[in-house]
């Protein structure tokens, strides 16, 4: 990482009572979008609310863009927005008002805060809804209220607990897009949660696995979705024509299973692991069995496939 | 500034989006979001700024305990009194149901509300500490009791002076009664605001703290009237360290501010009315504290 880590823990614990809700997390955050993945009870929101000094940790020390979080926790809050997980947005409020008021509680100006309020509305895509109260808002346009509150003082760092918690996949998409945008255009560093492993794929430079209250990984997002070794292959014709082609496969020394409309093909034995080996291998069974090569690509892993190595690169 | 979206597209009434755009003004310190956050509060207790419905049961209240102000006032310019029929501490005791009313209708506004709607913790996300809100919240209700009371007894004031009454006369009682009245602001305050952090629903709220200011100071006043005519006055005076009324009533009478109460409070009792009151007064305000401090924390 070549800038400063925006975020950096070392050795941060949580423990209430039996319950460890972070262990030992020592992890660096860069700018852009970093997704902090975990199952509910992961410790994500723990650690989120350790770094704005809501709660104290039990252990260990951190950083939020290079003050303490033991010294300078109020002026850590001063910098960063917070778009908390569950509702908290009073009903009888216009989102207007509200976001005028948090960006004065976040030490704007009247006026300022005015129009930063206008601004930020506007960049969720909040029109006229903004001036009616928010107690008959949809889930979609409550979340877009609450960002545009943790957005209103134009913060250096804000952390979105599962912003699209409750979405439908529209919403969801546009709540994404959204995020990718506060990192890359806005230029603010963000720190996003979410269970679902998928979505940060799409949005995120970094990601980080908590499981447990543990750090289960913290990589790029590329080297989450390397290659893995494994082909992917897929002919013209119906599943009759898949199934030909991966028993054929099989019987050539290649494991391999249908995924979809293709067949995927588990990283080769060391005999056929040679460059383009395997390639030449599939090129000829489907020549030999008359079957039309649609496509041939190097299959590349998922999020997910952290979980299921159990933690084998802690 | 950039320019993203191109004119001549075609497409008309396109907002056009001028991008991100930094702030990079002043920000203000903790002081003054706190004064901020106070006004705001002062505000609110009244309904400015917030729907026309939430306005009528203030201003309401505020018309009823000035209206008995404003006959007083016209009487004794008219007829001439040679004094108001009561001090201004006593009347603010005798409209006290109007001051408890207020208290209870408008503390689950500015105690209730965060924690209900659980905005609190997106205030804790920012400079000004939960705790350092709760302390400004009561604050807020202080001073909007204060004003409360404050407000007939100017008027009782002026219409005094209008009437010829001696000035200096009034002005000792006037300002007995505005320290009465700060000290009692702060108690129901920060009774009320307890009472409403604790009772999230606004109705047991107010039933809440209904029952601490009106009903336990009837009980309170009929224990103390009971025991004065059964002759047993210590038991009447201390009775009446049990209601935020009762101390009130006390404390103006041992300052000879012209409040009413059955037994005379004189000797020891005096610093013991003080001292519970300001107890009571920080007790809450600390709960006030602690009871924030552990919501903006979850």
């Amino acid at each position: 990482m070549g800038a400063p880590p925006v975020i950096s823990t070392a050795g941060l614990t949580k423990h209430y009572g039996n319950v460890h809700a972070l262990t030992d997390l020592t992890v660096d955050v860069g700018p852009g979008v970093t997704g902090l993945v975990g199952a509910n009870g992961a410790g994500k929101s723990t650690l989120i609310k350790i770094l704005l000094g809501l709660i104290e940790p039990t252990g260990g020390r951190a950083q939020v863009l290079g003050h303490d979080i033991d010294a300078a926790s109020q002026e850590i809050r001063r910098l960063v927005g917070y778009m908390p997980e569950h509702d908290c947005l009073p009903p009888d409020v216009s989102a207007s008002d509200f976001v005028v008021h948090m960006a004065r509680m976040s030490g704007l100006g009247h006026a300022a805060a005015r129009e930063r309020a206008a601004d930020v509305l506007r960049h969720v895509g909040l029109d006229e809804e903004r001036y009616r109260p928010m107690g008959g808002y949809s889930t979609g346009m409550k979340q877009r209220a609450k960002l545009a509150q943790a957005l209103a003082h134009d913060p250096r760092l804000v952390f979105l607990d599962e912003p699209t918690n409750g979405l439908d996949p529209a919403a969801r998409n546009d709540m994404l897009r959204l995020v990718g945008r506060i990192g890359s255009e806005f230029g603010i560093a963000v720190l996003v949660t979410s269970h679902l492993l998928g979505e940060l794929e799409q949005v995120s430079d970094h990601v980080i696995v908590l499981d447990g209250g543990r750090l289960l990984r913290s990589s790029a997002t590329g080297d989450f979705l390397r290659r893995t070794g494994g082909l992917l292959v897929e002919v013209v014709g119906t599943e009759t024509e898949r199934d030909r082609l991966g028993e054929a496969l099989a019987q050539r020394g290649l494991v391999c299973r249908p995924r979809g409309t293709m067949v995927a093909i588990d990283p080769p034995a060391p005999e056929l692991a040679t460059e383009g080996v395997a390639h030449d291998l599939i090129r000829d069974v489907a020549a030999d069995l008359g079957l039309g090569l649609m496509r041939l690509e190097p299959d590349r892993g998922h999020l997910e496939d952290v979980f299921l190595e159990g933690g084998a690169h802690v | 500034m950039s320019e993203s979206t191109t004119p001549g597209t075609g497409r008309s009434g396109v907002i056009h989006d001028l991008g991100y755009r930094r702030y990079d003004g002043p920000r203000e310190g903790t002081g003054a979001i706190a004064r901020t956050l106070f006004l705001t509060g002062l505000r609110h207790a009244y309904g400015l700024e917030r729907s026309g419905k939430s306005k009528v049961m203030p201003f309401l209240l505020l018309g009823m305990s000035l209206l008995p102000a404003a006959i007083i006032v016209g009487v004794v310019v008219l007829t001439g009194l040679r004094s108001l029929p009561v001090t201004y501490a006593g009347y603010t005791s005798q409209t006290q149901l109007l001051v408890s009313l207020f208290a209870a209708a408008q503390a689950p506004v500015l105690f209730s509300r965060d924690l209900r709607h659980r905005s609190i913790v997106l205030y804790a996300a920012r400079p000004l500490s939960s705790a350092a809100f709760g302390f400004v919240r009561w604050l807020s209700m202080s001073v909007a009791l204060l004003a409360f009371m404050v407000i007939p007894t100017l008027l009782m004031f002026v219409g005094a002076l209008l009437a010829g009454l001696d000035k200096s006369d009034q002005l000792s009682d006037l300002y007995k009664a505005v320290v009465l009245q700060v000290f009692l602001a702060a108690l129901v305050a920060g009774i009320t605001g307890l009472v409403s952090s604790v009772s999230l629903r606004r109705g047991f709220a107010v039933v809440g703290s209904v029952m601490v200011l009106i009903v336990l100071t009837g009980v309170v006043t009929a224990v103390q009237n009971i025991a004065q005519s059964q002759g047993s006055d210590s038991v009447s005076v201390g009775a009446g360290l049990f209601s935020p009324w009762s101390l009130y009533s006390g404390l103006g009478n041992a300052w000879d501010a012209g409040t009413r109460v059955p037994v005379s409070v004189d000797g020891a009792w005096v610093p013991a009315y003080v001292l519970v009151l300001l107890l009571v007064a920080a007790g809450c305000v600390l709960g006030l504290v602690a009871r924030f401090r552990k919501v903006g924390s979850r």
